[in-house]
């Protein structure tokens, strides 16, 4: 196994990995405020996607302004989902809440499966042009520095927003005690559409960039890729935004290499989610609360 | 009259927590409701404040009826609660929480009023970056009021500051309160320490099993033998 196989492996686990980062900040969000696990946010990187192929395809745009308007348009809908499905369950049992939630994404599949067909999608051959530069001996390609790069400045963009300012405290404070919020003369209406917006928007932006570097879209690529986001924000310690990070970086890291370092023992790639899952499970047994975690106060 | 309470009912689902209750806070003054655990003061003060919508009934603030109003707008009319229990947000720091109780306030306002706080509590300075969870009773209280003074407003309700205190903490908690009026705030204060309520506020009402039974200058119901023995220890 030479070094240079060992540098491709480390880059493809941190490409992944950061995806499914990107994708895990919306569960975490999501549930850290509302304390509901949002079963649809899967679906929502999928529609990212394909509004990816909308913009790249029927509107002919370049990479970047394709990335916006994606996040832009997805961000929207899930204030839409919000409003219309969750809202009104506010108040009602959890069960009903989760439950609405795979009914959204249920129809968010069916729904894109109608509109598009089931034949599946790529963006086109100028979107980004594949390059591989030579560093060092080490062939390294743009698109996955590119992938890289970006989900960790997202990354650090958000928690900028968490840590610095008005209404990530305002977020932070919803996730600890909601009855106290209003009295703050916070909206905490506007703040739960923010925190739908922010992830909802990375999960856009995830959609895009998984589309350039695993070229077969279809409706159903949120409903794989949205457990294992979630399993990664669980297993970082749901509801903290840094565990959801390094959650799905770890997931990324365990999948590529237990493909890579199983080969030589002639561990088929099969078995690659059997393994990634066992492992995590087994951190879920020693920290139940997740890497960065901590038990809920139970009020009473 | 700075707010007037008429005819207020609430309830929870079915349950009835509040029967009709009607009184009045003036500019400047310090109120007390005081009553028995369950006789309906807390349900009140979260109704008056936008945290519950009456069954029906006026709340009029200024001028405006305001029952039934969302509780962030009723703060942008110049109204803050310090809810029973204190519940600071112990996930962030003191700045922090005070911080976010300027929600609605332009820099230069929150930062005149922060000063202010942490003049008026120099422990609070001191713990500046500290979180919520680590501060003793005492020092949340602190907080507690520390964030509605930033809140800002004419009319500072606040609901069982005294909760859980030692005697001695109590006391500077109401000193405190006494120079905040001092300076121009009106305060409605909600206590079941009837007898530290009373020294402090100059009228108080009686509330019990969600009506008003009494009311009167504190010193009138102090000496009222039924709140002698109902509120007072004998």
């Amino acid at each position: 196994m030479d070094l240079n196989f060992l540098v491709q492996q480390f880059l493809n686990a941190l490409q992944l990995g950061s995806l499914y980062a990107l994708i895990a900040l919306g569960y975490t969000m999501v549930y850290g405020v509302l304390l509901l696990i949002n079963f649809a946010h899967g679906d929502i990187f999928m529609v990212g996607a394909f509004l990816g192929v909308f913009g790249s395809m029927v509107l002919n745009l370049p990479f970047v302004p394709t990335l916006l308007l994606s996040m832009v348009l997805t961000a929207i809908l899930g204030v839409v989902i919000e409003r219309v499905a969750y809202k009104p369950l506010r108040h009602a049992s959890r069960l009903s809440a989760v439950i609405t939630a795979l009914g959204v994404g249920l129809l968010l599949e069916n729904g894109m499966l109608a509109l598009t067909g089931a034949d599946p999608r790529n963006y086109p051959e100028n979107f980004i042009v594949t390059e591989t530069y030579d560093v060092a001996g080490f062939s390294i390609s743009n698109v996955k520095i590119l992938i890289i790069v970006l989900s960790i400045l997202l990354f650090l963009g958000l928690y900028a927003i968490v840590q610095r300012t008005k209404w990530g405290m305002a977020m932070r404070a919803i996730s600890y005690d909601k009855f106290a919020v209003p009295l703050m003369g916070v909206s905490q209406d506007q703040i739960i559409s923010l925190t739908f917006i922010l992830g909802t928007g990375l999960a856009a932006a995830a959609g895009i960039l998984w589309g350039v570097a695993f070229p077969v879209l279809n409706p159903y690529m949120g409903l794989r890729v949205g457990w294992k986001a979630f399993i990664a924000a669980v297993v970082g310690g749901i509801g903290d935004i840094r565990g959801a990070f390094l959650g799905g970086l770890l997931l990324g890291f365990v999948e590529i290499f237990v493909v890579a370092l199983g080969q030589p023992f002639g561990i088929s790639s099969t078995w690659r989610d059997p393994i990634a899952f066992a492992l995590l499970l087994i951190i879920l047994v020693v920290r139940p609360t997740g890497l960065f975690g901590v038990a809920r106060r139970q009020k009473v | 009259m700075l707010l007037s309470v008429r005819d207020m009912h609430v309830s929870y689902g079915s349950i009835k927590a509040v029967h009709g209750v009607s009184f009045d806070v003036d500019e400047g003054e310090i109120v007390t409701l005081i009553g028995a655990n369950g006789a309906g003061k807390s349900t009140t003060l979260n109704t008056i404040a936008g945290l519950l919508s009456p069954d029906s009934g006026e709340i009029i603030y200024q001028g405006e009826n305001i029952a039934g109003m969302s509780a962030h707008s009723i703060v942008k009319r110049g109204m803050a609660l310090v809810p029973e229990g204190r519940r600071i947000f112990g996930n962030l720091t003191v700045y922090e929480n005070l911080r976010l109780a300027g929600f609605q306030l332009d820099s230069a306002t929150l930062n005149k009023r922060i000063k202010r706080v942490f003049e008026i509590f120099p422990r609070l300075e001191e713990r500046r970056d500290q979180l919520g969870d680590t501060l003793s009773g005492g020092e949340q209280q602190m907080l507690a009021v520390g964030r509605a003074l930033v809140t800002g407003g004419k009319l500072m309700l606040l609901d069982e500051p005294s909760m859980g205190l030692a005697p001695i903490l109590v006391q500077q908690i109401f000193e405190i309160l006494r120079e905040i009026n001092a300076q121009g705030t009106t305060i409605l204060l909600v206590e079941q320490n009837a007898r530290m309520a009373l020294q402090l506020a100059a009228r108080g009402y009686v509330l019990e099993t969600g009506n008003i039974v009494l009311a009167g200058p504190s010193q009138e119901l102090a000496q009222n033998p039924e709140v002698q023995k109902a509120y007072l220890g004998g």
